[in-house]
């Protein structure tokens, strides 16, 4: 386990590298001189001068990525031209919101797709099953950009059960200002997810250990909640992981049309801005995130499925 | 098929019970409670376009940091809320230009700075304003002070402006806007001559509580302010980027005060829900279609002259802007010294005259790129252009960009026409500034190079005598139009909503003078 954690990991540490070296690149190829988008038209030469200098966007390319990635080893994301204050305050000042989002947006998905999924599953070519497959694929094929401004109308502005917009202040406030995004971007998740297990959970019913549950007498619930279920839930582990990326890009358009705080904002609002420091510090944090999110899917997945683990 | 579970110190049972539970919590419905809704709680709630991030006037980047500092400092006048163009005393308790170079002023003697910094005092002002300039500073509003030499401290809070030369633009951008703010000097020098993302000291009837990035500004009553007490103790600023977002914010009742888009004025004039009210105010914003007097395709005036005549304006504004804004007449907006009542080229189009014009021109086969911002508004407009240049025989291909590379296009030499729109501070000085020949290929984006025009604009901004200075910038834009270059098209409008129990303090471009708010 713990060699092939090794292995996983030094495979997203590859990947990260190569996804912010290829991003790198890209938002230097965006047309457009930086210094001048970022001083605005009324910046003097030499104020454009010394920030072309202090970007390095008088180096040559290979010259700003090195200096880029020796600046990153001393844990320097570099300065935000605007506010004066340091990169990486203001990327984890953000990344927490988006976190907030993306996981309870995870949780509540899952824990009603496996519920809808197993109990379909249960209950198979039954009306409760056609039901359940009809809404599930109805929640797959709901864009979440129209799921946010529908239940923005319905919940906010009719009845005033949730707020609009923001993030909240506290504990409680801040999950009452994640329902409604989180509801939006969570629900074609809730879809997916019950396909995922109702489908899993139907090959994992006809294997012989529940058959052989089933010739023991044990309780039809516990056959499928233990015996099946438990098996049956592997694969959403390994989605949920690769479906962080997914829910990274859905919470950039939930934190515009729900005005909050976040990661997806800060990346949007530098790049119009082509403040390169920030752009790269919010890409570096969410790339890591999704890295590091799908790496740990895959050990979880390990840890749950031995088989998962692959050749020595 | 045998199945081996390894030992974990943390249960997979336990692991799978455990996200469960979480997910059912997560499912658990929280609303209905608790919710911060604008209601009577004293906090008066409205939205900005962007987040202020910087707290130093000499690096403000606009309107939206003017909001923040237009509360918790003090200008020796600000502008005074209404319909007309006007200034109030603030700092100052007196203010006389007592010759074209000249300006006395006293100071209150009840302003004083947090953080134990003191009275404010005309050394305050001095440093203020000198550091606008200085180069040290590098400050990007440097232009907005013109020719100011230096302030002269005459008393404690006594002290004189003086100006290398005359400059109007003095009263109506200098002292009431962006660089009239007055900053703390010791509290600026002890922060090393510059202030970032946090005041050093403040003086003004809010002090800035909190800031949250990209969530909210708090601004409290300031508890020493000793002029006028403001109205509301608290204003939370919510930096909200969409105009339908604010627009839905509003209308659950989460603010009290947004601009609202042009495409909403219609349904919000049946009614404002919640028994708040639209105002509609005149913007200073400037929409033109532009062409680049250097590219080889757009030699010929008559060929320019044809497209002026062949763009109806009125049509393009339906499309665009739902008939919500009116045409314009130039690029120096209603209310401002220098708006022409009429423009040469009238709104409508005259299809026979640009189709006679064409023929004059000898150009025949004409393909031209129109390049555009991505905003809905700006393709809507395009699309319309292409449409009536078609009705002439003239090809128009739409290239629409992303802001960044949008605004970088001034010196692409391979621009044709382009959709344009400038903001401006409500000085005519600051309209005519990006169309002098030193501007060409810069902010120019037509290489409109016209010796006239350049004498012009430098005259106006010292001419005091405000119908003279009117008659100069109305034969400035004469120039502009004569020359083909430019196809005006509107000043857009500034369309707000309050909510019932607010009473709105607003510039004459709908924009909040938040300190001056008050209740309904």
């Amino acid at each position: 386990m713990l060699i092939f954690a090794i292995r996983r990991f030094g495979l997203a540490f590859l990947i990260l590298f190569v996804a912010v070296t290829v991003m790198f690149l890209m938002i230097r190829a965006v047309p457009g001189d930086p210094v001048q988008i970022m001083l605005g038209p009324r910046a003097t030469p030499e104020l454009q001068a010394r920030l072309t200098a202090e970007l390095a966007l008088d180096q040559p390319i290979w010259r700003q990525l090195v200096i880029f990635y020796g600046n990153l080893l001393q844990g320097d994301l570099g300065i935000d031209v605007f506010s004066g204050r340091a990169v990486t305050d203001i990327v984890f000042q953000q990344l927490p919101h988006t976190l907030w989002l993306i996981f309870s947006s995870i949780i509540w998905s899952a824990a009603l797709g496996i519920g809808i999924g197993a109990y379909a599953a249960a209950h198979p070519n039954t009306l409760i099953d056609r039901i359940t497959a009809a809404i599930s694929v109805s929640f797959v094929a709901a864009p979440a950009f129209v799921v946010a401004l529908l239940s923005l109308l319905i919940f906010a502005v009719n009845l005033k059960w949730f707020p609009a917009i923001g993030a909240g202040e506290g504990f409680w406030d801040r999950l009452n200002h994640l329902v409604l995004p989180a509801f939006a971007i969570g629900l074609s998740w809730v879809g997916y997810i019950a396909r995922l297990v109702r489908a899993s959970m139907l090959e994992v019913m006809g294997e012989s250990h529940v058959r052989t549950a089933r010739a023991f007498g044990i309780n039809e619930r516990r056959v499928v909640m233990v015996y099946a279920l438990r098996i049956a839930i592997l694969p959403v582990v390994t989605v949920i992981g690769v479906g962080m990326g997914f829910l990274l890009s859905s919470a950039v358009f939930a934190e515009i049309v729900f005005a909050r705080p976040g990661l997806g904002k800060l990346v949007i609002d530098s790049i119009t801005t082509r403040n390169y420091p920030i752009v790269m510090g919010s890409v570096l944090i969410s790339t890591a995130l999704f890295v590091v999110s799908t790496a740990l899917a895959d050990l979880v997945n390990a840890w749950l499925d031995p088989r998962a683990r692959g050749s020595k | 098929m045998k199945i081996e579970w390894t030992k974990a110190a943390m249960g997979r049972r336990g692991f799978l019970k455990g996200a469960t539970a979480l997910g059912a919590s997560a499912a658990l419905p929280m609303g209905l409670a608790n919710q911060a809704f604008a209601s009577d709680d004293g906090v008066l709630r409205v939205r900005a376009y962007g987040d202020a991030q910087n707290m130093d006037p000499a690096h403000s980047v606009g309107v939206v940091e003017e909001e923040v500092h237009s509360s918790i400092y003090n200008k020796l006048i600000q502008y005074k809320p209404g319909r007309e163009w006007d200034w109030q005393l603030d700092a100052a308790s007196m203010i006389e230009q007592v010759d074209p170079t000249h300006i006395k002023f006293a100071l209150r003697d009840d302003i004083g700075y947090t953080n134990g910094h003191g009275a404010m005092t005309a050394e305050d002002v001095k440093f203020s304003f000198e550091r606008i300039i200085a180069d040290a500073t590098e400050s990007p509003n440097k232009p907005d002070m013109g020719p100011l030499s230096h302030v002269d401290v005459t008393g404690e809070r006594e002290g004189t402006i003086v100006l290398k030369e005359p400059f109007a633009p003095l009263w109506s951008i200098a002292l009431p806007y962006i660089t009239g703010n007055i900053v703390s000097k010791t509290a600026t020098e002890a922060a090393g001559g510059r202030i970032g993302a946090n005041p050093v000291a403040e003086s003004g009837p809010y002090l800035r509580a909190s800031w949250s990035p990209k969530e909210k500004t708090v601004l409290k009553r300031n508890p020493d302010w000793k002029g006028d007490a403001p109205e509301w103790d608290t204003i939370e600023i919510l930096p909200i980027d969409d105009e339908n977002t604010a627009e839905i914010a509003f209308e659950a009742g989460e603010l009290d005060f947004t601009r609202v888009s042009l495409g909403s004025v219609a349904r919000y004039r049946d009614g404002v829900p919640n028994g708040g009210k639209l105002l509609e105010y005149p913007s200073l914003y400037y929409t033109w279609l532009g062409m680049n007097l250097d590219h080889p395709k757009l030699q010929n005036q008559k060929l320019r002259q044809a497209i002026q005549h062949a763009i109806d304006v009125p049509t393009v504004l339906e499309a665009a802007y739902f008939g919500a804004v009116e045409p314009s007449t130039g690029i120096i907006a209603p209310g401002l010294a220098g708006n022409r009542a009429k423009s040469m080229v009238p709104p409508q189009a005259n299809f026979e005259k640009a189709a006679a014009l064409l023929a004059e021109s000898g150009e025949t086969n004409v393909t031209l790129t129109l390049d555009t911002l991505n905003k809905t508004t700006f393709t809507s407009a395009a699309q319309v252009i292409q449409a009536t240049l078609a009705q002439i025989g003239i090809t128009v291909e739409i290239n629409v960009l992303e802001s960044g590379a949008f605004w970088a296009s001034g010196d692409n030499p391979d621009l044709q026409l382009v959709l344009n729109r400038f903001s401006m501070a409500p000085d005519s000085s600051y309209a005519t500034a990006w169309f002098t020949s030193a501007q060409a290929g810069i902010w120019n984006w037509e290489r409109f190079r016209s010796e006239e025009f350049d004498t012009l604009h430098a005259q106006a901004s010292q001419e005091v005598d405000t119908a003279k200075r009117a008659q100069m910038y109305e034969r400035a834009q004469d120039l502009m139009e004569e020359s083909g270059a430019y196809r005006f098209l509107t000043h857009e409008a500034t369309p707000v909503i309050h909510s019932s129990r607010v009473a709105p303090a607003l510039r004459p471009d709908g924009l909040a003078l938040l300190r001056y708010f008050g209740k309904a």
